[in-house]
């Protein structure tokens, strides 16, 4: 691990300030994924900007949104009564994730802008796009069970780790920024990139700029929703496919339904087709095949993980047939 | 004997390990000392061409890089050190993440950073990873530590031509690495040519020949080098063998003239201390209709390196467990571009899970059910016999096997399957020559020394409970200290051998030492045992008095304070190794919907002897059961096929069962003295329990979904 300069700053403008004025530096919260970046050499920064003194670890609601500090901790915001009540999909993502003891460290904003578990992308012995432009990718001809089936392209095919981001994209979150030049929102659909040509770009965060915090709208459909995750083992480990889903019936009618999926794409993936496919349509065991159908119609897989294929759509079905009450 | 051996006493060093008093081998904080961190080649095959150290060396903090170039030429040594060669000794690359430099600094972390400025150029060949990528080259590998890599009893293959039914199957698994939760470590202390080295090592007596072996050229003598390690956090094998980063530290800090100090990362623990090898296995099995074994033939091929050709996993059950006249074993295998693999937490388990499934599926095929197919092909003489079936009795009982309904997919429990299987545990146990000291301090106080050592498993527990028994002292009164070459020699933790090994010589000192003790007394006439004949004078609880008359006693504080000069006697013991067996049974539940699948019940029953503490033997099977269920379902070491570097050097990216995974887990014991052991009756247990769980599971999950998986981890990929 290199040798790096530590500044802890007091107010989010200062924090900015010295982010943006400050070569190679980036901020720290829990320090849960970036300490273990640094450590095995897959991120290297001169400087860190501790940020666990900003005062922006609230969780409030008004009329519109429930409002999250990105320091909130992971596990204050799982338990927080609102939260439960009125995004089940939030703490359910939440609780699922990590262990306990990463959860009462790992703040939000964090956990947003965590990096894939990709083993080569965390390998400094390794080639990776990611993490070295240009270098290729070992996984698409290596071992790639924990890939994207969805949303890859020649260079990368890294899935984004984090149930949090898959559960606010099911709710259409939007993420506050605070940077050099001011203050901007950026609706979560908008905030995960596609790898492409350039899969070093994660985020549309812009040099130096801080998330402050994380709306999600107050709606009906939020109050009815879930997360599901399958894994390797109980606890304690990434999803090999996820769903968040958001459901509201009218009688055995979908009324709306918002669908989100972990461990298949390259970034937190939302179908709106897959939706579509819901919307206006009784929901039966043909409608919600349709709609995992319509997920995966474009699906890639690759050697190891061609079974995402069909276990996403069983885990969509699963979820949809609980939320919905089918049999 | 007062009834303290096979008590389910608390660990004696419990309260040190949980209040952070007891001191493991990194520790240990040495004045002076200096750091090193090793730099790992990332190839895997080729050659060093240019090595550039100077960065490394301007560092703050550096004190000196070594590489091939300018290190000390050391002596290669043999077993238990298992590589062919010694890195940083030549330009030669053999696999990936071996050490190609050294750093030493003042603090770790300067170590750490300077080793980042190390460039190495490397002229690389294409490595050759997986076994699949080699399969032509299947060989049969040199006798190992003088045992033949094939076998064979009567007619294998006229006997299975002939067979009424054949099993004939293949079966797989992958790499899998200890894991121990300490990280390996040494610290190196010269003094002149005395050395000592803080290590963590399950063998300090193998450490030291080893380590005296590769400084032969320096004149080193075994006498000189004392190796030191009280506490171990897991070796599961690891630890066993010494390895190169224990040699490379102590010559570093030989040449610099400092302590020196190495703590291997946890990615380094991918490459650097052994692995379970890949295996591929072919089983052709052959019997009567009535379930009668005729015919096994099992042809296993495991990782070889191209600098050795050792075979660690060995098919020992296939030729030992079952009464079968026709059997031929041939352990090949295949050279790839690898570490060497090793000895890993019940090595037989890799061989066992191919048998123990095949006689599922041979009981499946015969419509017979798997626990009598089992007891119908029980030897009828030797220790495999009528204990191993009072294991299946046992287990069968508590579990409810008669309920089961062998037909897959019959039992259900709502939306989940319910699948029941079950498999004999079974492995060979060694003997290590072993031998104890005992001091009687004129305190009244006993003190044991072995050169064993205390991997967890609660060494220190039951020595000290059986010395407190043999001397009929409290066991507080008892303290038994390990892990310093210095101490008189003994067994090496592993193999199953510690209590096998140990307890012999323990048990025989603490007799003689308070035969010694009784005798000082009956010839003392301020004793009120003065007089009494010597064999009529019994201990118990600290006091000594003639049987029968407790009124009339003395102590062993009373008597050795007289004395005014401690009592020391040596125990030891010959004792063999042999094998012990139980029986374990699995259900699982699976979803079929979603393919999920869970381990939700385990009941076991073992034959380990007489069970000298309950309470540790039944956290061995804990332990063992949940390694099973790790090996059965997600452990895997992934190695990248083009490259041979290890994708998941890291434990969030290789999976360990969490405390989820793992249901309770009941045992039962036999418990009766093995007339053969004279451990007290006990053999060697450690890696019994676990060796059956992963074809146990196999076999649930067959009952449950009806599909046979073969090859490990079962991931819900594979149960889709
Ligand atoms: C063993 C293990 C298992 C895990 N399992 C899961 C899991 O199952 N599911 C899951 O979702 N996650 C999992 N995680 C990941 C965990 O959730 C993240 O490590 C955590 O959320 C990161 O939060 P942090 O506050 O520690 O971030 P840090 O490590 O401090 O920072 C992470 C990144 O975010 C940046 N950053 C932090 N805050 C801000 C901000 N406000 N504005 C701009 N940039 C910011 C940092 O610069 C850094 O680049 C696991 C982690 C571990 C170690």
């Amino acid at each position: 691990m290199r040798n790096f300069g530590y500044t802890v700053a007091r107010t989010p403008e200062d924090a900015v300030r010295i982010a943006a004025g400050t070569r190679n530096s980036t901020f720290v919260s829990g320090g849960t994924d970036l300490l273990n970046l640094m450590r095995d050499g897959a991120q290297a920064h001169d400087h860190l900007v501790d940020i666990n003194r900003l005062d922006l670890a609230g969780i409030a609601v008004d009329r519109q949104a429930l409002r999250i500090g990105a320091l909130a901790r992971m596990r204050h915001v799982a338990e927080h009564p609102l939260v439960r009540r009125e995004s089940p999909v939030l703490s359910e993502a939440l609780l699922a994730s990590a262990s306990p003891q990463v959860r009462n460290m790992a703040a939000i904003g964090g956990n947003l802008l965590q990096r894939t578990r990709c083993g080569y992308f965390r390998d400094a012995g390794s080639a990776c796009n990611k993490r070295v432009p240009g270098s290729g990718c070992p996984a698409i001809t290596g071992y790639n069970r924990g890939h994207a089936i969805l949303g890859g392209s020649d260079h990368c095919i890294a899935t984004h780790p984090s149930d949090l981001a898959v559960a606010l994209t099911a709710l259409d979150a939007t993420v506050h920024l605070l940077g050099p030049d001011g203050a901007r929102a950026v609706p979560i659909a908008d905030f995960y990139l596609l790898p492409g040509s350039t899969p070093e770009r994660e985020v549309a965060l812009r040099p130096g700029e801080l998330i402050t915090r994380v709306d999600v709208p107050r709606t009906s459909l939020a109050a009815q929703s879930r997360y599901l995750k399958l894994r390797d083992r109980a606890t304690f480990e990434f999803a090999v496919v996820s769903v968040a889903a958001a459901l509201q019936m009218t009688g055995r009618t979908v009324r709306d339904a918002r669908l989100a999926f972990g461990g298949i794409g390259t970034r937190p993936w939302r179908d709106t087709r897959a939706e579509a496919v819901l919307r206006g349509r009784p929901l039966t065991e043909t409608t919600i095949a349709e709609a995992g159908r319509v997920l995966v119609r474009d699906a890639k897989p690759h050697n190891d993980n061609r079974f995402k294929v069909e276990l996403v759509q069983r885990a969509l079905a699963r979820v949809l047939s609980e939320l919905g009450g089918v049999r | 004997m007062t009834g303290l051996v096979g008590r389910g006493v608390a660990r004696v060093d419990g309260r040190a390990k949980v209040t952070g008093a007891a001191r493991y081998a990194a520790d240990n904080e040495v004045t002076g000392v200096l750091h090193g961190h090793l730099v790992l080649s990332t190839v895997a095959r080729g050659e060093i061409t240019e090595i550039d150290t100077s960065a490394a060396l301007a560092q703050p903090g550096v004190v000196a890089v070594y590489t091939h170039r300018d290190m000390p030429r050391l002596t290669l040594p043999s077993f238990p050190f298992l590589k062919g060669f010694l890195p940083l000794q030549d330009a030669r690359i053999h696999h990936n993440g071996q050490p190609v430099a050294y750093v030493v600094a003042e603090t770790l972390e300067q170590a750490q950073e300077a080793a980042n400025h190390v460039r190495v150029r490397y002229r690389a060949e294409r490595p050759t990873a997986h076994l699949a990528d080699a399969l032509g080259e299947a060989f049969l590998p040199r006798p190992f530590r003088d045992r033949p890599n094939e076998f064979t009893r009567g007619d294998a293959a006229a006997a299975l031509k002939a067979a009424e039914v054949r099993i004939e199957q293949d079966y797989t698994s992958p790499t899998m690495h200890h894991n121990p939760i300490e990280p390996h470590t040494s610290t190196a202390v010269w003094n002149g040519n005395s050395l000592t080295l803080y290590e963590s090592a399950q063998g300090i007596i193998f450490t030291r020949g080893v380590v005296a072996k590769a400084f032969e050229g320096f004149g080193v003598r075994l006498e000189d080098v004392r190796i030191i390690s009280p506490y171990l956090g897991g070796g599961f094998g690891a630890k066993g063998p010494t390895w190169p980063h224990t040699l490379i530290n102590a010559a570093a800090a030989r040449a610099i003239g400092r302590p020196v100090k190495v703590v291997l990362t946890r990615a380094q623990m991918f490459t650097m201390n052994g692995h379970r090898a890949e295996y591929r296995r072919s089983l052709r099995i052959g019997a009567t209709r009535q379930g009668v074994l005729t015919a096994i033939v099992d042809t296993s091929t495991g990782q070889l390196t191209r600098t050795e050709e050792s075979i660690f996993n060995t098919s020992d059950s296939t030729l030992n467990l079952y009464a079968c006249p026709n059997v031929h074993v041939r352990q090949m295998g295949i050279r790839l571009d690898l570490p060497s693999s090793s000895y890993m937490r019940s090595p037989e388990t890799t061989a066992h899970f191919g048998l123990e499934t095949a006689m599922d599926e041979l009981a499946h095929e015969l419509g017979i059910d798997p626990v009598e197919l089992r007891i119908r092909n029980l030897p009828a003489t030797g220790n495999t016999g009528n204990h191993l079936q009072e294991c299946y009795r046992m287990a069968a009982k508590a579990f409810g096997w008669a309920r089961r309904d062998p037909r897959p997919r019959s039992m259900r429990d709502g939306n989940e399957y319910v699948g029941w299987g079950v498999a004999t545990e079974t492995h060979t146990y060694s003997v290590f020559p072993s031998s104890a000291g005992l001091t009687v301090g004129v305190d009244g106080r006993a003190t044991l020394r072995a050169a064993t050592q205390e991997i967890g498993t609660g060494t220190y527990t039951v020595i000290t409970q059986v010395v407190a028994d043999g001397l009929g002292m409290p066991i507080e009164h008892v303290t038994t200290l390990l892990g310093d070459t210095t101490y008189p020699p003994a067994s090496l933790s592993a193999a199953s051998a510690t209590m096998a090994s140990v307890i012999g010589p323990a048990s025989h000192a603490a007799q003689s030492a308070r035969d010694a003790v009784i005798a000082l007394a009956v010839a003392d006439p301020r004793s009120p045992l003065h007089g009494v004949p010597a064999q009529d004078v019994v201990a118990e609880r600290g006091y000594l008095f003639p049987r029968g008359d407790r009124g009339r006693r003395d102590t062993y504080h009373g008597v050795m304070s007289r004395h005014g000069r401690p009592v020391e006697v040596t125990g030891s013991k010959q004792n063999t190794g042999g094998r012990s067996h139980g029986a374990v049974f699995v259900e699982v539940r699976f979803d079929p919907r979603l393919a999920a699948l869970r381990v939700s019940r385990v009941v076991a029953a073992y034959d380990p002897g007489r069970v000298l503490n309950h309470r540790t033997a039944h956290g061995q099977v804990i332990g063992g059961v949940t390694w099973g269920i790790g090996f059965a379902l997600m452990e895997h070491t992934v190695v990248d096929r083009n490259t041979a570097r290890v994708v998941n050097p890291n434990l969030s990216t290789y999976l360990v069962p969490v405390c989820a995974d793992t249901p309770s887990v009941e045992s039962f014991f036999v418990d009766r003295p093995a007339e053969d052991s004279t451990a007290l009756g006990a053999r060697g247990f450690g890696e019994t329990p676990g060796t059956g769980v992963p074809a146990a599971i196999s076999n649930a999950i067959f009952h449950a979904t009806g599909r046979r998986l073969r090859d490990v981890p079962f991931t819900q990929d594979k149960l889709l």
